[in-house]
């Protein structure tokens, strides 16, 4: 259990310095896949080793060096792994003494594995898979395809990068902005995925991964900014399910929440609004804290999401707003934003819509609307929350709670 | 590493092979990382050969018909896919609008020249 831990700690570190060494992912896995498994069996009977990374990262590429000489064709594939070749594999304690210089190559693998050649669903697969460690088997079941289907996307996405040279690199000044924000896109949307209630957390290896990323880069406020929305959102979990039922916003128990994690979340957010630049995660981040606070400040988030909205051009941005705004000058002023926008394919523009006719007192309407977002609904507690919501608003048979109807 | 980056442009009113090849563009053609390029003169021009079980069967026109057709190609040089797509990027610009260019990484090959 505790080397679990361990391995799914080193498996990006591991992984990242072999592509580096290797050039090649589905090599460097293959021996990094074998060089834990020699843990497995080693480390319990002989003991933990002192430089744990550089042990798996030497072992690694011993298994490496193997497999290529066995396929001769050695030479031009590893060119850094020449000498090594000559000399044979090492034993695993000589890199130990190097352990502080072995370099973290994990953001040169991030931005290949998020790199937009690749198809947005390999890059959401495949950053799971190499840097946040998942077996195939998990992310498969995350997300809800067969094992054949994700594996045959990850071998794919694999060889794109081989094939078509996707550098193996941290893109110039020039393109770090955009490239950034296609990494930090794939780790939102895997957090997103998270919220949906799958078998796999994905919420916590999107944190996970965002950990790596702050670690990684420390300075960029986006970065710092993701992780402290993904926080701040993780943060009322607990408090997000009662008995299988979602329990809004106000009506959850504040004990549930996880004060820690807020706490962490509120000093990122402080550390990246410090460095000036506003970017769209950063207004989320806001946005995210000023929904924990009691009385909310309506008017503030109103005007978050508008900035947030000018930065986005998101209809579903102008939704949020939407809600704010109801909050502030009542529901017909948040519904005539709403019949602005063309969201009829969303499932929550079909809720928040029926809820704010509700609030105006339109119950045939709204009644209309929670029986659209029904039948767009996901999850099973999205489905009993809206099913519970079209009874109240049926207009003939007006239920009082607890008071069966015949 | 080797790309080839395939054009493919809109249909045309007016005869291509009328046309010169804009100054811009022949600039970027004489740069050492092209090592190649070819333009093709338009679809109507091509021929499409299939083997039907040993038989050699000739068509009329192109083998993928579509509103784009493929109007030249490009062979470069480039360190990595990202090199490959700013060279894309920077013909791309000097091409007509509403091409495409499609960027595909070489196994191997060679090229005469014409």
């Amino acid at each position: 259990m505790a080397l679990d831990a361990v391995f799914r700690d080193q498996w990006g570190r591991v992984l990242a310095t072999l592509v580096g060494i290797l050039g090649d992912i589905e090599l460097a896995e293959e021996a990094a896949a074998e060089a834990f498994a020699i843990a497995v069996e080693r480390w319990p009977r002989d003991g933990e080793p002192a430089n744990p990374t550089g042990w798996l990262i030497t072992t690694a590429r011993n298994r490496a060096i193997d497999h290529l000489r066995r396929q001769q064709v050695l030479a031009d594939k590893a060119k850094l792994l020449a000498r090594d070749l000559e000399t044979g594999p090492q034993p695993a304690e000589a890199l130990m003494e190097d352990a502080a210089i072995i370099p973290d190559e994990r953001l040169e693998l991030t931005f290949t594995c998020c790199h937009p050649a690749l198809a947005l669903e390999a890059q959401v697969a495949l950053s799971l898979r190499t840097l946040g460690g998942l077996s195939t088997d998990e992310i498969a079941l995350a997300f809800l395809v067969p094992f054949e289907t994700m594996s045959k996307r990850l071998t794919r996405a694999k060889h794109k990068i081989r094939d078509a040279g996707i550098p193996f690199a941290v893109p110039p000044d020039h393109q770090l902005p955009d490239r950034l924000a296609a990494v930090l896109a794939v780790v939102y949307l895997i957090f997103n995925q998270g919220w949906g209630g799958g078998r796999v957390d994905l919420a916590a290896e999107a944190i996970h991964l965002g950990r790596a990323l702050a670690d990684l880069m420390p300075d960029e406020p986006e970065v710092l900014a993701l992780l402290a929305l993904m926080l701040l959102h993780d943060a009322r979990k607990a408090a997000r399910l009662r008995d299988g039922q979602i329990v809004p916003l106000d009506d959850q128990d504040r004990t549930l929440w996880d004060t820690q994690q807020i706490d962490e979340g509120r000093a990122l957010l402080q550390w990246a609004m410090a460095r000036g630049r506003t970017g769209p995660y950063l207004v989320q981040a806001a946005i995210a804290d000023l929904y924990l606070h009691e009385p909310r400040d309506w008017r503030q988030i109103a005007d978050l999401y508008q900035t947030l909205a000018r930065q986005t051009r998101s209809p579903i941005v102008e939704m949020n707003r939407a809600i704010a705004v109801a909050e502030i000058d009542g529901p017909e002023a948040g519904l005539a934003i709403l019949d602005r926008l063309d969201l009829d394919h969303y499932r929550y523009f079909h809720s928040t819509r029926a809820e704010l006719l509700r609030r105006a007192g339109r119950d045939g309407e709204a009644h209309h609307a929670y029986r659209r977002a029904l039948d767009l609904a996901q999850t099973e507690p999205e489905q009993r929350f809206l099913a519970d919501r079209l009874a109240e608003t049926t207009p003939s048979v007006r239920r009082e709670p607890g008071c069966a109807s015949t | 590493m080797q790309y080839a980056l395939l054009a493919y442009a809109p249909a045309e009113d007016t005869d291509r092979a009328t046309r010169p090849i804009p100054g811009t563009l022949a600039a970027l053609l004489d740069r050492p990382n092209i090592t190649g390029w070819a333009r093709l003169h338009a679809e109507e021009s091509a021929t499409t050969l299939r083997n039907d079980e040993g038989r050699m069967l000739l068509t009329d026109g192109p083998f993928i018909d579509s509103k784009e057709y493929l109007a030249g190609l490009f062979l470069i040089e480039a360190d990595n896919l990202d090199g490959a797509l700013t060279i894309a990027e920077e013909l791309l610009q000097e091409t007509r609008p509403g091409t495409a260019i499609e960027v595909r990484p070489i196994l191997d090959g060679r090229f005469r020249g014409a």
